[in-house]
């Protein structure tokens, strides 16, 4: 019982030690601020940029000798194609001051067109603007059903079933835009999310571990009659306060930026709950935990600060890429497999909870119970990691 | 008492420490004098239990260090070389800090600090944290440090080292009122009045063992020298110098 006290107010003062600091270290919270900061707001620029372009996307016509040809020039305009006829130009001209084509007719257009005898059309497209390509589809769209409606009324003034000239009617139905662009920005967040995690993290446990180190004072911690476990889990405890902070306030922002995001625009339905949001902070817990024992043991083992800095980076990068990897290879990761194995499970609960989607509680716990495990696991081989002698030699 | 029995050292296969045995005994202050790289630093580390001799043992008050590690460091403070302190934290807090790790807490704890803020003269840091502190002012909370839980053994490594007067005044007086107390007090050092005016018994070391061992006044009876600087470099060069001259012909 008596021991039990000792151990609880070691373990308490090692743990305010580790938060003072730790909390106290502006550099590396306004760090984490930030960065938690960050991925919302850009999340939520991209959104409404992409929004704007759909929304706005018309392509600018210029028909150059289009005063002759009235009727083109009325057939070709709609909606999303603003056509200008004009006598006379300089292609390159306007193109450059801001238009997407240039149609030019030729001399003579109509006469040779009266007279069946194919007038030729110049289109003059900037090819290195972005929106060049697809202003060109739209215009050959627009010209291609005009061209059909001449050639068909051509046959029947001729007595020719304009069918006989169309085996058959291929019309595209573009599915994609808008809504998936949007998801597939959604999509990315569970893993953004993550990301946080790490980087918000990533300077306080370089700090409390190569850092002590390097600054000398983990020696005096290291004589103290308190178990190598204690430290190491005090430590961790700090770290993933922080991290796991970070991960919240992005959690926050994103969940308070929803309503100016465009997502309805987009055909995403709004339906991330109260709980929902909850969860997803709860969930992260356990990883924020495991991320930082990670994180201290990786600086741990690395020769100074400097090089602490450098693995820490990588690993940052690691668990992003490595989810990455996992949707390219059409992983199943939906698997109640997969949602034993951390990062994958934390990112497909989120990714269930962001769409309104539910989880299932008995995987949720099982899954957050393995990564609890690898964090105790982590920890005693910290503890071992504290009695190497090499430990302090690398100064 | 703290007992050094047979112990053996190597570092990437050169040896440091060969067969080193000495005790320090209780209540006395015993200087270890060694040129650098003579072991000093590995043997009180290894004391300290941050090392572990690869043969011997060390006992400190009757306990296997390396048995027991927790149970030595609960009766011993130690005053590392160079160390640095927790610079986000008040003197207040990093001391309290270590008096809990110690098992102090309540009434017990606050008469713990007050004391040490009082032998050291603290008062002035107390509340500000350790960022930018002299030398002196650092040497001053390490021993608090050290010395919060009033431990029975005590292990400075160097502490004198980039004192000024003051500060290394304080470091004298705190040592021989201790000494009175009844604390066994162990320490490295290289300098000669120092260790001359503290110590009751020195312990000379050179390759890795103790090449003498004394009193001062018995180390200059025994080396035939008149102050102890000569009597330390006859007993830490003096065998490979006589063994040199030997060896030419004269």
């Amino acid at each position: 019982m008596a021991m039990d006290r000792i151990i609880s107010l070691q373990m308490s003062a090692l743990l305010r030690k580790e938060m003072l600091e730790t909390w106290r270290d502006r550099r590396a919270l306004w760090m984490a601020i930030c960065f938690s900061l960050l991925i919302p707001v850009m999340l939520a620029g991209t959104m409404v940029i992409v929004v704007k372009k759909q929304t706005e996307e018309s392509t600018r016509l210029v028909l150059l000798g289009g005063d002759v040809a009235p009727l083109l020039e009325q057939r070709l305009r709609s909606d999303s194609l603003e056509v200008e006829a004009l006598a006379e130009g300089e292609p390159r001209a306007l193109l450059a001051g801001g238009y997407d084509l240039v149609l030019q007719l030729e001399e003579g257009f109509v006469d040779r067109y009266e007279s069946f005898r194919a007038p030729k059309m110049y289109l003059y497209v900037d090819s290195s603007s972005t929106s060049a390509g697809r202003a060109e589809r739209h215009l050959q769209e627009r010209l291609g059903k005009l061209q059909q409606l001449v050639v068909s009324q051509r046959l029947t003034a001729r007595g020719v079933a304009p069918q006989l000239l169309a085996p058959w009617q291929l019309q595209v139905r573009d599915v994609s835009t808008p809504s998936s662009r949007g998801a597939l920005l959604l999509a990315m967040v569970p893993g953004l999310l993550i990301l946080t995690l790490f980087v918000a993290s990533l300077a306080t446990s370089v700090d409390t571990s190569a850092g002590e180190r390097e600054r000398l004072s983990l020696e005096a911690l290291l004589m103290q009659p308190v178990p190598g476990w204690q430290l190491v889990a005090a430590k961790m405890l700090a770290v993933a306060s922080m991290g796991w902070l970070g991960s919240l306030l992005a959690i926050a922002a994103l969940v308070a930026l929803m309503p100016v995001m465009p997502l309805a625009e987009l055909g995403i339905q709004q339906a991330t709950t109260a709980s929902g949001v909850i969860t997803m902070g709860l969930l992260l817990l356990p990883l924020a935990l495991l991320v930082a024992v990670v994180q201290i043991l990786l600086a741990l083992r690395s020769s100074s600060f400097k090089d602490a800095q450098t693995q820490l980076s990588i690993l940052q990068i690691a668990p992003v890429m490595l989810l990455m990897v996992l949707d390219a290879a059409r992983v199943d990761l939906a698997d109640s497999y997969w949602q034993l194995v951390p990062l994958v499970a934390q990112q497909q609960w989120l990714k269930s909870l962001l769409v309104g989607d539910s989880v299932s509680l008995p995987l949720l716990l099982a899954g957050s119970m393995v990564c609890l495990l690898l964090v105790a696991l982590s920890v005693a081989f910290g503890a071992r990691a504290l009695r190497r002698e090499s430990l302090l030699g690398a100064t | 008492m703290i007992a050094v029995e047979s112990i053996n050292k190597q570092f990437a296969g050169r040896r440091v420490l060969d067969h080193l045995s000495f005790t320090v005994p209780d209540g006395q202050i015993t200087a270890l004098l060694g040129a650098n790289g003579a072991g000093k630093t590995t043997c009180l580390r290894i004391i300290t239990g941050l090392l572990r001799a690869d043969a011997g043992r060390v006992r400190l008050g009757g306990v296997d260090v390396a048995r027991d590690p927790m149970a030595a460091r609960r009766q011993l403070g130690v005053v590392g070389d160079r160390e640095g302190l927790y610079e986000r934290l008040t003197v207040a807090e990093y001391l309290t800090m270590f008096a809990r790790v110690q098992g102090l807490c309540g009434k017990e704890l606050d008469r713990a600090l007050q004391s040490v803020r009082e032998e050291l003269e603290l008062d002035e840091l107390w509340q500000r944290r350790t960022r930018g502190f002299s030398q002196g002012e650092r040497m001053k909370v390490s021993l608090a440090r050290a010395l919060v839980h009033r431990p029975r053994h005590l292990i400075l490594d160097e502490p004198t080292r980039g004192l000024d007067v003051l500060a290394a005044r304080l470091l004298r007086r705190t040592l021989l009122r201790l000494r009175q107390q009844g604390t066994t007090i162990l320490f490295s050092s290289h300098v000669m009045s120092e260790v001359s005016e503290l110590s009751d018994r020195v312990l000379v070391m050179a390759g890795g063992r103790i090449v003498g061992g004394g009193s001062p006044a018995e180390l200059l009876a025994h080396t035939g020298c008149d102050n102890l600087e000569d009597a330390f470099v006859t007993l830490a060069y003096g065998a490979a110098v006589g063994k040199r001259t030997e060896e030419e012909p004269a």
